[in-house]
This record gives structure tokens, C-alpha cells and sequence, in this order.
């Protein structure tokens, strides 16, 4: 069986995700060190308008997927027997994926 | 000097031990090689390798006061006594300092460390460049000691799949020399969760290599032409 | 054919306190540390944005929460990790564009991702106390 998965593909995708998240964090630090919101109105109205928003959005889906690469890798050095390694990759997947819908749920709100 | 040396019969011994031993350095001692060649002519039940005794042939690799290095070219000098010598780390000991290398050599040959050539063998020789065959620099210079391999993390948690730092600078070595034609095969073959991508650039390799060769860097430049290959 | 004998057992030396770690090998580890500490942390950061995104009562709740020393020492633990796995990711990056792989060039970029983190962790402790 080849696990052609996770080579250069996963790779990759660590790396193109860690190339948004560095951006959006530079930008969100930025931004709540140089106009940290006043209100409570403040707040919703900046997260709420379509670029933070949209920014958001995508930090949470690269987030999500960067993690999975992440965790897997540790998964694949320190966790040996396969049906352990299964269920911690399936509790990583699972809980990334309810996270990513919580959050998408919470910004579409 | 002060040593203390572990010692590991397979006839006698059920596990591993540390045995201390107290030996007078003489003015010809040298490197460490020297002080060991002097110990087991009083001691000959205590084993490990060495051949040429000046660093070319990576017999006598060992794990030096917690640091991977070749016996023959580590001056007394730098050593804190005691000196502490263990086998190389995660290689299964055969006795004492001797470790098995059966899988570091099945790494080895998984990646045809060889010239590989379609179609019609040149008439007289395969030509190179000086600029191509600069690339080769710091990739062909390896003994193959396995000091690198040895104290790789990646190497530890997975000693199976991971093909370790050695035999991937020797990966490199061959994709990167204008002669060899299988690039595409040997990119391909690497292109696996583990083989080649269990490497996090901890550069433990890089950092104990005797003879100061990058095996990081090698994998790195690997990853750039998947990379280029892919794209 | 005669069965092959049994393989003995070999024992294994790898007690990795024993084995010398380089900077390079610190800054990897606490690379994957605080990734584990980040994505542990992700639960929470969605909790609080949706708590704070509610209502003003909610909005509320999560600047008083600051107040905790617990709350303000977990802050402290994750910034010191985002701080880490930003500055080891960018070094990694750099490493894969082939940028910096010797070993004193990277020693000298563990060094400073290590300074880094620290020095955010001490920037965010100055703000929280």
C-alpha cells in the first residue's frame, strides 16, 4: 500500500496554511493593539463587516487543517499501536471539525 | 583518566550496565581511539569497532559524553572526565559498543545509492560539468558512520519507515548529479509520509556529522525539487 | 529448510536526557509543544469569541474573566506559544525556501525564536500585572 497522503501534499498544505495565519495574525495583533474595539457594539460591528468577517472565517478553516498535519505528526511519532492511533486521529478530526462548525456557526451569526 | 563505558554481554548479562574504568593517559593519547586501544589490551573482554583510526572509515562511531562522534578523531582534550561511552542511541547493541547496522544499511540501499542510466551505455565516460559536479559537494563525502541517524529524533520514533538523515543525504546526493536519469523515479519513491517527511529539521545530524556534512540541508533541497517537480 | 534461530534480543540505548540536545532540538520541541498547547486552546478561543459576540452581558463576562489570575496565567502560557510556534514557523519556512540551513546560521535563528518568545511572554506579563 502506498500512503501517498501526507507526504508533499501535507506538507504543502502546513505550510500554505502557515503563510495565512502568520498574515492574519500580524493583522488581528495589529489591529487590537493600534484600535482595540470600545464597545461591546464596537466589536460586533468590526467582526461583523464582510473583510474581518471573511478573514475570519478562513483563519478557522487554515487553523483547522494546520492542526490536523500538526497533530497527526505527533500522533504518527508517539502514539505505537495502531487501533490507540486511530482513535486519537478520529478524536483530533472530530474535534477540529466541531470547532470549525462552532466557529463558522458563530461568525455567520 | 576516568571512563565509564557501557558494557553489554548477550552470554552473560541480562541487561546492559556501566562499567567504570581509571587508566593513566600516556603522551602519545591522543584522541579517544588511543586511551581504548590501551584499555582492552587490559581489559579484552570489552568490544567495539575500528578500522583505519583516522576518520575514514566510520567503524568506530559511538555515543561520546552524550554526543554522537568517531573515537579516532575526538581529542582527549575536549572530553569531560568522566567520559561517559555508550553505543549509538536506538541501534540494537550486539555487545558492548558494537551495534547492529542491519536496518541504517537497508535505509541505505532503499534509496539505490547508484548511478542509475536509460538506454545506451556513453563510450567512454559520462561527462560532467565542473559546475555539475560542484552540486555533489558536501553529499558524496559521507562514511556512512551513522552518527547522524543515530541522533535524530525522527530516527527514534520511527526507525522503520523514516529513512534517517543518512541515507537521505545519499537520496540527495543522487537526484541532485546530472548523470543519474531516474530523478523523477527516486522524487517519487520519496514522496511518502514517512520515508522522507518524518524530517523536522531538528538538525541533530547536521550537529554531530564528523565530518561536517548538512544532512538538513540535503533534505531540505530534496523537498525543493518535489517541490519544483510538482508544481 | 531448518527453521532460522530465534533472534536474540537486543537492548537499545536511547534515554534521550542522556543524549546532548542542541538548541536546534529545543527550539524544535517547544515548536511542537506549543503547537499542542495552540490547538488545545482553539475550543477555547471559539467559546470566547462566541460568548463575547452575543451580548453585551457576554461581551462583559469575557473582560471580567480577565481579571482571574488563572485565566490572566493561561493568557500568558499562550502567548509565550503563539509567540514560539510563529517564530519557529517562519524559521522553518526560510529553512524550506533554503534560506539559513547551515548550522550556525540556524543555531543562531534557534537562539533568537527562543529570545522571541520569551520576550513577547515577558511584553504580555508587563500588560497583564
Amino acid at each position: 500500500m502506498k500512503a501517498r497522503y501526507g507526504g508533499l501534499r501535507g506538507w504543502v498544505l502546513q505550510r500554505a496554511t502557515a503563510l495565512y495565519l502568520l498574515g492574519f495574525i500580524i493583522y488581528f495583533s495589529l489591529h487590537g493593539l493600534l484600535s482595540p474595539p470600545a464597545s461591546f457594539e464596537d466589536w460586533r460591528a468590526w467582526m461583523q463587516s464582510t473583510g474581518p468577517r471573511l478573514a475570519a472565517l478562513l483563519f478557522f478553516v487554515a487553523v483547522a487543517l494546520h492542526a490536523w498535519v500538526g497533530l497527526r505528526d505527533i500522533a504518527m511519532d508517539y502514539v505505537k499501536p495502531l487501533g490507540l492511533r486511530l482513535a486519537v486521529l478520529a478524536a483530533v478530526a472530530g474535534g477540529l471539525a466541531a470547532t470549525l462548525t462552532w466557529a463558522a456557526l458563530t461568525l455567520s451569526g | 583518566m576516568r571512563l565509564s563505558i557501557f558494557r553489554y554481554n548477550p552470554e552473560s548479562d541480562t541487561k546492559p550496565r556501566m562499567q567504570d574504568y581509571e587508566i593513566a593517559r600516556e603522551p602519545g593519547d591522543r584522541m579517544l581511539l588511543d586511551l581504548l586501544e590501551r584499555l582492552r589490551a587490559t581489559d579484552d573482554s570489552l568490544a567495539y569497532r575500528r578500522s583505519c583510526r583516522e576518520g575514514v572509515c566510520g567503524s568506530d562511531a559511538m555515543n561520546i559524553n552524550g554526543r554522537n562522534g568517531l573515537a579516532c578523531i575526538t581529542q582527549l582534550d575536549h572530553l569531560k572526565e568522566p567520559v561517559v561511552l555508550r553505543p549509538l542511541p536506538s541501534f540494537p547493541v550486539i555487545r558492548d559498543l558494537v551495534v547492529d547496522m542491519t536496518r541504517f544499511f537497508e535505509h541505505y540501499h532503499a534509496i539505490r545509492p547508484y548511478l542509475i542510466h536509460h538506454g545506451p551505455e556513453p563510450q567512454r565516460e559520462y561527462l560532467q560539468s565542473p559546475e555539475e559536479r560542484e552540486k555533489l559537494d558536501g553529499l558524496y563525502e559521507c562514511i556512512l558512520c551513522a552518527c547522524c541517524t543515530s541522533e535524530c529524533p525522527s530516527s527514534w520514533w520511527n526507525p522503520d519507515r523514516f529513512l534517517g538523515p543518512a541515507a537521505l543525504l545519499q537520496a540527495c546526493r543522487f537526484i541532485v548529479d546530472s548523470r543519474d536519469q531516474a530523478t523523477d523515479e527516486r522524487l517519487e519513491q520519496l514522496d511518502d509520509a514517512y520515508k522522507l517527511f518524518r524530517c523536522r529539521v531538528i538538525m541533530n545530524c547536521t550537529h554531530v556529522c564528523p565530518k561536517g556534512l548538512n544532512p538538513a540541508a540535503a533534505i531540505e533541497r530534496i523537498r525543493q525539487a518535489m517541490l519544483r517537480r510538482g508544481l | 529448510m531448518t527453521e532460522p534461530g530465534p533472534v536474540p534480543k537486543r537492548p537499545v540505548f536511547l534515554q534521550p536526557l542522556q543524549i546532548e540536545l542542541p538548541v536546534t532540538a529545543t527550539v524544535s520541541f517547544a515548536h511542537r509543544v506549543s503547537g499542542l498547547l495552540l490547538a488545545l486552546a482553539l475550543p477555547f478561543l471559539v467559546w470566547t469569541l462566541a460568548l463575547s459576540l452575543h451580548d453585551p452581558a457576554g461581551y462583559g463576562r469575557v473582560l471580567a474573566g480577565l481579571q482571574y489570575p488563572p485565566v490572566r496565567l493561561a493568557l500568558l502560557v499562550l502567548a509565550w506559544a503563539l509567540a514560539h510556534h510563529c517564530a519557529a514557523g517562519v524559521r522553518h519556512l526560510l529553512f524550506d525556501a533554503g534560506i539559513g540551513t547551515t548550522l550556525a546560521v540556524a543555531r543562531r535563528s534557534a537562539w533568537a525564536a527562543h529570545g522571541f518568545a520569551l520576550a513577547v511572554a515577558a511584553l504580555v506579563a508587563g500588560a497583564l500585572w
